[in-house]
């Protein structure tokens, strides 16, 4: 029997709704594959009723908590969906300043009817099965996740950096360009896209599990990095997963 | 040798572009170089200093596919090679060296036909370093110059080149293309000699100690981990070093599926040492989780592992590796230039090491494409594991001795090594007793009978059944090493008369664990069989009869006569140490004990690199082993 989707949004800017939405040519196979009985940003209609729960977006309220618990009680598995939803995102940035000062920035004089805390990963909340990282999120390895889960398999996402898929596709390392990146420590699995474009890699897709942050570090600053410029670069995305350091 | 003016060489390359298939060259990457394909002969780009990739990419791709296959209601699969001709220009003799020693280890066990057929479609057109790279010491390792692997080999004389002619495809693509082609003078044919003599002389890296003391270096500081982990301090685990390296080899092989989940490809991708779960099992063992090991592992499989078996140090100094790694601690004359001044320090001698004889064993090409072969029968044993009775298609028998593995896909999901735990006895079907771990083993648990899955083997070194006979045998299992050793203990029994005294030692950690069951107690009415069971521990409301405790505290217990008794030993890894020091305090010798290893495996025909430990591959080596060949190797247990 056909499972059935549904996908659900917190704080984040629905960019990887969009890139599920933009799948054209694959999307009557895929929903061949999965029925989707919830998604706002494409249909009117809703349903409790899904066996998948694809969550995008940053839990940033104790509110969310709530509406999050309830999505893995309805759901069979919960797939975290870009890089707000599994690693926090660059929504967790503002954990580097006091909630009160965010307030303040944000909302001026209405601050105090605002009710957030520090942003973070959907999985401090509730428990994931899979993900599906980078911002936004690549169609191929939200396809690839689909597939697995329906085939009952746990998605295979790589544990090493960036650099063995930019090595792959032969690219010009960024630094050698004399530009900076975090790939080394970025998990792969985007097929180094950004770099193959002629940019770097600003870290979407998290830490891999044991990164070498010392080594980068010093690396950044043997190429001419202050330890600010260095530490900004960790903070865009590693925010979360670095514990706010 | 033939001279060709530039402008003439120009005029070839146009022809070359014009009416042969494919033309590659080497080409600008922004300051970079790349092997591309050419569009004219005005894009070469021979006075290059290194690409940043090898040509390894044209023979051994970065993503090749193996097979593909179809799952409507008959599965099909078929072999895919892609071999189209092509015509690579402007190969450096470091990259041809790599290339020739690639040759020998796609070869070795199982010859690998997508290799190797991309290998005889290709010609090579050659050029003489002109500006090395920053980071090269080809000349270091003797790969500056070569003197065969290329079709033709270009020397830049200034105005013109230098064609050295190396095979008769050579000779033929000058003869159809190539005008005005002039006999050398004497002293052209002087200035080739003067200008690869200076090529050996100029490379802007160099060990400073001769390159055949690399292996008997290597050999005197495995157990130098101070200087493995300060050299690896920084190391990344990124991958970058072996994945621009012109002679690594590891790969990945992994399954793509169409959307519409009825037809797939089988892949194959570089993989590397360096990386963190290169080793890692699916019960989550990481055989090298030390970024040090995994370190110093890429060095001794260069300077060292790839020696004894082949007779060559596998680095041919293209310096790559140096250029790409950010904290600079990848530079192999660096790290081999410290490593010597340091066994000098300490007072070792070191020397050359005299070259292994190396026979050459070509067997059949490997096959990836798997026969397909049916559940026959599918039963439950315990919370975790099942016992699969399967027939190949073809009817043919297994043809496996006890210990020996096979390679199980499960089509659309993947493919993991899995022990025949039946007895080579059993004629017509063979059995495997699979725990549910990662995606194979679960995707295999959920399958029923008349399912069809994918078999390949069996593999590797079984035990030796005739070196067995009539010898006393202890077989100790623990856990899932039961699996492997029911396929002998079955045997043994079913040829009771041709075996000696037989003691069977099984620990599992709950009484709830214990697999076969029901055959456990037909081992009690063998003569000459004792068995003996042990439970780590056991939950208050279970009936246990047997021993409670780790399975060492049973050998002291048992009877048998440690100086001829074979032990052999299966179980989980950390189980290995503490049997084999209770078999020693009982006085069996080192090669009197078996043992079977599990490791990671990919290939099964020991190329991909996962299993290896040391300098040995569970796959072809192993999984079982005498202790005494093994005893020697640290990543062993």
């Amino acid at each position: 029997m056909k499972l059935k989707g549904a996908f659900f949004d917190f704080a984040g800017c629905e960019g990887d709704q969009l890139q599920v939405a933009n799948l054209e040519e694959d999307l009557l196979e895929l929903l061949d594959l999965l029925e989707v009985v919830s998604f706002r940003e494409i249909m009117k209609e809703h349903s409790d009723e899904y066996d998948i729960a694809f969550v995008e977006g940053s839990c940033t309220r104790f509110e969310d908590e709530e509406r999050l618990r309830q999505i893995r009680h309805n759901a069979k598995l919960v797939v975290a969906l870009g890089s707000c939803a599994t690693i926090g995102g660059i929504n967790s940035l503002r954990n580097y300043k006091s909630l009160d000062e965010v307030k303040d920035t944000v909302y001026g004089d209405r601050a105090d009817m605002i009710s957030t805390y520090e942003a973070r990963p959907i999985d401090a909340v509730i428990r994931v099965d899979a993900y599906v990282h980078g911002c936004p999120i690549d169609k191929a390895e939200f396809l690839h996740v689909v597939k697995s889960l329906v085939l009952g398999k746990k998605p295979e996402i790589p544990n090493y950096p960036v650099c063995v898929e930019c090595k792959k596709n032969e690219n010009i390392c960024a630094f050698e360009r004399g530009e900076f990146c975090v790939g080394p420590v970025t998990r792969a699995g985007c097929n180094s896209c950004c770099i193959n474009e002629g940019t770097i890699c600003w870290g979407c897709r998290g830490l891999v599990d044991n990164p070498n942050e010392d080594a980068h570090k010093e690396v950044l600053e043997t190429y001419g990095l202050t330890v600010d410029e260095a530490i900004n670069k960790f903070r865009l995305y590693f925010g979360w997963q670095r514990g706010g350091e | 040798m033939k001279i060709i003016k530039k402008e003439g060489f120009s005029t070839f390359v146009n022809a070359l572009i014009e009416n042969e298939p494919k033309i590659e060259g080497v080409k600008s990457k922004g300051d970079k170089f790349v092997f591309d394909t050419l569009t004219s002969a005005d894009e070469l780009q021979l006075d290059y200093d290194v690409t940043i990739l090898p040509p390894k990419k044209y023979f051994f791709p970065q993503w090749e596919p193996l097979y593909t296959y179809k799952l409507s209601h008959t599965i099909t699969a078929e072999r895919v090679i892609t071999a189209d001709p092509f015509i690579l220009i402007g190969v450096h003799p470091y990259d041809i060296a790599a290339l020739l020693q690639m040759d020998e280890v796609f070869k070795e066990t199982k010859s690998d036909p997508y290799y190797r057929k991309k290998r005889e479609a290709s010609t090579i057109i050659g050029v003489n370093i002109k500006k090395p790279s920053e980071w090269c010491f080809a000349g270091s390792m003797g790969c500056a110059t070569v003197d065969e692997g290329y079709d033709l080999m270009l020397t830049d004389l200034g105005t013109e080149y230098a064609v050295e002619v190396g095979s008769k495809k050579g000779e033929n693509l000058l003869g159809k293309y190539a005008d005005n082609l002039s006999d050398p003078q004497d002293d052209q044919v002087q200035k080739v000699e003067t200008e690869k003599y200076k090529i050996t002389q100029m490379c802007p890296q160099n060990l400073d100690f001769p390159q055949k003391f690399i292996p008997d270096l290597l050999e005197k500081n495995y157990e130098n981990i101070e200087f493995w982990e300060e050299h690896a301090a920084t190391c990344y685990s990124c991958g970058s070093c072996v994945m621009v390296c012109p002679t690594c080899y590891c790969y990945d092989v992994y399954d793509t599926l169409d959307l519409t989940l009825d037809r797939g490809q089988k892949m194959r991708t570089w993989d590397g040492c360096l990386l963190e779960d290169f080793a890692k099992v699916a019960t989550g063992e990481n055989f090298r989780s030390a970024t040090m090991s995994r370190y110093r592992h890429r060095y001794y499989k260069k300077g060292k592992y790839l020696f004894d078996r082949f007779g060559f140090v596998s680095c041919v100094g293209c310096g790559r590796c140096s250029s790409h790694c950010l904290p600079d601690i990848a530079n192999p004359a660096a790290v081999f230039n410290d490593l010597y001044y340091e066994t000098q320090k300490a007072g070792i001698p070191a020397g050359p090491t005299p070259a292994p004889a190396v026979t050459p064993s070509p067997e059949a090409d490997i096959d990836f494409v798997p026969k397909l072969a049916t559940i026959i029968k599918k039963t439950p044993m315990t919370e975790k594991e099942t016992l699969f009775e399967i027939t190949l298609d073809d009817r043919t028998d297994l043809g496996h001795t006890p210990g020996q593995f096979v390679q199980v896909t499960v089509f659309g999901v993947g493919e993991a090594p899995i022990s025949v735990t039946s007895s080579p006895t059993k004629k017509g079907s063979f059995e495997l007793c699979i725990r549910k771990v990662g995606n194979v083993t679960y995707a295999m648990h959920r399958l029923n009978v008349g399912d069809k899955i994918g078999i390949r083997g069996p593999f590797g070194n079984g035990f030796n059944v005739e070196a067995l006979k009539g010898k006393d045998i202890l077989f100790v299992a623990g856990g899932l090493g039961v699996v492997p050793l029911r396929s002998l203990i079955n045997y043994v029994l079913d040829k009771r008369g041709e075996f000696g005294n037989v003691t069977i030692l099984y620990g599992c950690k709950e009484p709830c664990e214990i697999l076969f069951a029901d055959e456990i107690e037909q081992w009690k009415t063998y003569t000459h069989t004792q068995h003996y069971l042990t439970v780590d521990k056991c939950p208050e409301d279970v009936c246990w009869e047997g021993n409670i405790g780790v399975i060492t505290t049973l050998v002291p217990n048992v009877d048998f006569t440690p100086q001829t008794v074979c032990a052999l030993v299966v179980g989980p890894p950390v189980m290995y140490r503490f049997v084999v020091e209770s078999l020693h305090e009982m006085g069996v010798p080192d090669s009197h004990i078996l043992v079977s290893l599990e490791r990671r495996m990919k290939c099964a025909v020991g190329k991909c690199g996962h299993c290896q430990i040391n300098n040995l591959y569970v796959c072809k080596d192993g999984p079982v082993f005498n202790f005494e060949d093994i005893k020697d190797a640290p990543e062993a247990i």
